[in-house]
């Protein structure tokens, strides 16, 4: 801890490192911490349904071995240096997170490089690597928000490349081999894909240097065309069960497509979606939470990416109140739609978004995130630093117009995780409309 | 150079309506790594300071952001429950933002989101907390409202039905249908027969819904005191400003009689027990609990740093044994429970579908009967230490992690820079240490195992109605 801590806020450096790579720089010595990403301008919309969990495992097998060291060096070295190392894999990006101790910067960026540039994917490995994944796949149905997620993103995005889940199917994940691995790598480990990140205790000069260590270990082949389809939804209201035994709660989550960052309502459609679910005052948790008592927490949100993503309302009523709960929350979306909101509540949620916009840009690391999110997800430029002049310009109408124009009562996936003996009758006869139901296994791959 | 408060203190007292109203300064405290190199001049210090009502405050300017973190701990958790009664510390930490005498039910939450405030509150086994993140100017806000809810809260039907409701199912999410939670709660329950561990924080649920207005006013007039609570407030302040706007709001509050702990020392445990949950799971899930070490206990340290080469990490023994070499597990964790007495070293594996969890208990008994019987590698404790180095300060980026950090140090150990001593005590741990609290406290009769394992159940089958439905 430093006491020359300083309030200086402007947006990070950009570094073109030649190739395509791109490096961001947010240095800060409040902590004697780097924190740094790794990203490729990559992930699971860039393959085929076939290739369901490669990405995500090819790059696994590549943090497990490379020339000269073992998973257990690897691992122990990462430890001795006061660090971490954790690989996400979105639909849009691959990022490697890494945090070290300051002083252990150039040796944990000098590894990186190494499992980068000299992976060696040994097949014993690969074959571990596949009965842990299918393993945790298994394990993951424990969890009940975590099946909704799934079962709701696949229901949405069907055939799109966005209901596809990076860890992959046991069935897609036991058919993958080694040329799989290192065709996958060869695809999406290049140089033209690279988007570098440091935020912490480091200069833009040192950060500047370890970067082009690690760029300079991928071949210096162009990023892979980032085609993507805009995506559909299927007509009607649609009821996903995915079926538990004993659940004394349900887990819901009712929603659809939801909004681009290239709309030119998509700030109004986020004010608005905000005053429906996204503070512990908004209509939904008025409804639900206060007061009914029905849900611990209750929410509405637009997720970002590329393309049009979901809208989606979440809320976790006990199993006796589940169907109530899903006719409530399906008439406070039509009131929403049909009605707009009120210039008190977008007055109250301008005041909201743009005060609270400190907490987006407090720390290094976030800064870091706005711009490298940016790049990655394709947001307009200056996305996050024009967020808060854009939501304050949001009108009434305008907000009314974008409800009306993107948020669909009629084409719904309605989920529920919960136990389809006791509830699934009472649930459909809830929903109005109903178009489809499908009652899947909690652990149906 | 931090600010000398001293002479800021003075100068308001001046002004005090009351002795309630005086603050005392009770000295600075360098809040950072004194082995870090850096200069104890130049190192930033939390001001200790309390009202004459008995109400403390802990100061720390860090203008990194303009904002401001406001923390207010009260010294209750459900340590101070007693039987039938459990889960109203919990159930108050709800109530909490409901009506005041001030305020409408709805309107703290509207009034602070209305200035782009964050807040939560959370409660656990000895203390419930209440925070707010503010941009820089919001702190005049967060002092009236924390205040006006530490004296004049309102506890009556229909919120209190309510918020019952709503921990209910709070009960049930985390509780009744989530297996690692269930668990839990039946580790302590079995580990614990005399102590207040005995009982979850969140409470059974035949108490939760016994809870009368009644019940809560008693407790509220019991422990929401100024004598009974801290403040923590860090961020980009005046000490001046803060000093002057909590001394005008809290100042005429009287301290209350805060009762005398009645807590019973948990019986030594003398044979290892057992409890076996069935759960709708594909896999089996150990959970062990040894009688551990208190967060102030010296093994505190020693225990941590073990735990850590035991389980913290892909690189730990029993990672590697468990998942990486043997696959027998797809997950292994372990914790040394913080908590002001003696809780459990707790140690969590997920048995792999397929492999039988005698295996894996074997692996576990055989790693701690090794950690008894010698030493641990030069490496090995290194390795610990860097990734307890790195766990300690990631907390403490923003405002509202390093007054979280400090209110929880303060609370347990009346330290508000506890987290950076005890990060030093865990560097000095010794091999030597370690093999002592391996065998001080990794006793196979202390142990208390909880297993859950999958009931049978027939297969279900994926139907559709209506439109054909993509597959999930």
């Amino acid at each position: 801890m430093s006491a020359a801590r300083a309030a200086v806020h402007v947006r990070p450096a950009e570094t073109d490192l030649g190739g395509g790579a791109t490096l961001v720089v947010e240095s800060s010595h409040a902590l004697p911490l780097v924190w740094l990403t790794v990203s490729l301008k990559s992930g699971t919309t860039l393959g085929s349904d076939d290739d369901e969990g490669l990405l995500r495992l090819t790059s696994r097998l590549m943090r497990r071995a490379c020339e000269g060291m073992t998973t257990q060096e690897i691992d122990a070295t990462i430890d001795r240096l006061g660090a971490e190392l954790v690989i996400e894999v979105g639909p849009s990006a691959v990022t490697w997170h890494g945090q070290v101790l300051k002083k252990n910067v150039a040796a944990f960026c000098a590894l990186i490089a190494k499992l980068f540039g000299a992976p060696t994917f040994p097949e014993d490995e690969l074959a571990r690597l596949k009965r842990e994944t299918c393993a945790e796949i298994v394990e993951s149905r424990d969890s009940d928000r975590s099946l909704a997620a799934v079962a709701f993103r696949r229901a949405v995005f069907r055939d799109h490349p966005y209901a596809r889940r990076a860890t992959g199917r046991i069935a897609t994940i036991e058919r993958f081999g080694r040329d799989d691995v290192l065709a996958c790598r060869a695809r999406h480990y290049v140089r033209g894909s690279l988007v570098i990140g440091f935020a912490g205790a480091v200069s833009p000069d040192e950060a500047a240097r370890h970067a082009e260590a690690i760029a300079a270990s991928l071949p210096a082949s162009p990023a892979p065309p980032r085609d993507l389809a805009e995506p559909t939804i299927a007509p009607g209201r649609r009821l996903v069960f995915v079926d538990k035994p004993e659940r004394t709660q349900t887990q819901l989550i009712i929603g659809g497509l939801g909004s681009s960052t290239r709309d030119p309502d998509h700030f109004a459609l986020s004010a608005a979606m905000a005053i429906f679910g996204g503070t512990f005052t908004s209509r939904l948790m008025k409804e639900v939470r206060s007061k009914r008592g029905w849900s611990y927490g209750a929410s509405a949100r637009l997720s970002l990416e590329r393309r049009r993503h979901a809208f989606s309302m979440g809320t976790a009523p006990g199993a006796a109140d589940a169907a109530k709960c899903i006719a409530l929350e399906l008439e406070l979306l039509q009131t929403l739609v049909d009605g707009g909101v009120t210039a008190r509540e977008l007055s109250f949620i301008q005041r909201y978004l743009s005060r609270s916009h400190a907490f987006e840009v407090d720390t290094a690391q976030k800064r870091l995130e706005q711009v490298t999110d940016e790049i990655l997800l394709e947001l307009t430029p200056g996305y996050h630093a024009d967020y808060v002049r854009r939501v304050e310009e949001v009108t009434v109408e305008a907000a009314a117009a974008a409800l009306a124009a993107r948020i669909s009562t009629r084409d719904l996936v309605i989920t529920v995780v919960g136990t389809a003996s006791e509830l699934l009758d009472e649930v459909k006869a809830a929903v109005p409309d109903l178009a489809s139901v499908a009652v899947i296994p909690y652990d149906a791959d | 150079m931090p600010k000398d408060i001293s002479a800021v203190v003075e100068k308001i007292n001046v002004s005090a309506p009351s002795s309630d109203a005086r603050w005392a300064f009770e000295g600075d405290v360098p809040f950072g790594d004194l082995e870090a190199g850096v200069p104890l001049s130049a190192m930033p210090v939390v001001h200790r300071l309390r009202l004459g009502n008995g109400l403390r405050l802990l100061l720390l300017v860090d203008r990194a952001a303009p904002v401001v973190a406001y923390y207010t701990w009260f010294r209750v958790g459900s340590r101070h429950e007693k039987p039938g009664k459990t889960g109203l510390a919990h159930l108050f930490e709800h109530l909490m933002f409901n009506e005041t005498e001030g305020l409408k039910a709805g309107d703290f939450d509207h009034k602070l989101e209305a200035h782009g405030a964050e807040s939560n509150a959370a409660t656990w086994v000895d203390w419930t907390y209440y925070h707010e993140s503010l941009p820089k100017d919001g702190l005049g806000l967060a002092v009236k409202l924390e205040s006006e809810r530490m004296a004049r809260l309102v506890l009556r039907e229909p919120q209190v039905t309510s918020e019952k409701e709503v921990v209910a199912n709070e009960r049930r999410m985390r509780v009744e249908d989530d297996i690692e939670g269930a668990a839990n709660e039946a580790l302590y329950a079995t580990a614990f027969t005399e102590h207040p561990h005995h009982w979850p924080t969140i409470g059974w649920m035949k108490d939760i819904e016994g809870f009368t207005p009644e019940d809560c006013e008693a407790f509220y007039r019991t422990y929401y005191a100024p004598n009974n609570a801290t403040l923590i407030v860090v961020g980009d302040v005046r000490e001046a400003q803060v000093l002057q706007k909590i001394r005008d709001a809290y100042g005429a509050m009287p301290a209350a009689r805060i009762p005398e702990e009645d807590t019973r020392p948990e019986p030594v445990q003398r044979a290892p027990r057992e409890v076996e949950l069935a759960r709708p799971t594909a896999t089996t899930k150990l959970l062990m609990g040894y009688h551990g070490p208190a967060l102030g206990d010296a093994d505190h340290a020693a225990a941590t740093v073990l735990s850590e080469i035991l389980l913290g990490g892909r690189a730990s023994r029993l990672y590697e044994e468990l998942i990486t070499q043997k696959e027998l597990c797809t997950e292994v964790r372990g914790w040394v429970s913080t908590f002001r007495d003696p809780g459990l070293w707790e140690m969590y594996a997920t048995v792999r579908e397929g492999r039988s969890a005698a295996e894996v208990l074997d692996v576990f008994e055989a790693a701690t009967a090794r950690v008894r019987d010698g030493l641990v590698s030069d490496d090995e404790l290194a390795r610990a230490k860097a990734r307890l180095e790195l766990g300690a300060l990631q907390g403490m980026d923003t405002a509202s992690g390093m007054a979280e950090q400090i209110g929880f140090y303060d609370s347990l150990l009346g330290d508000p820079a506890g987290a950076f001593r005890k990060l030093e005590a865990m560097r000095r741990v010794t091999a030597g240490e370690l093999r002592t609290v391996a065998r001080r406290y990794l006793r196979p009769e202390a142990r208390t195992l909880v297993r859950v394992v999958p009931e049978e159940r027939p297969h279900g089958a994926t139907t559709t109605e209506g439109a054909a439905e993509a597959s999930a």
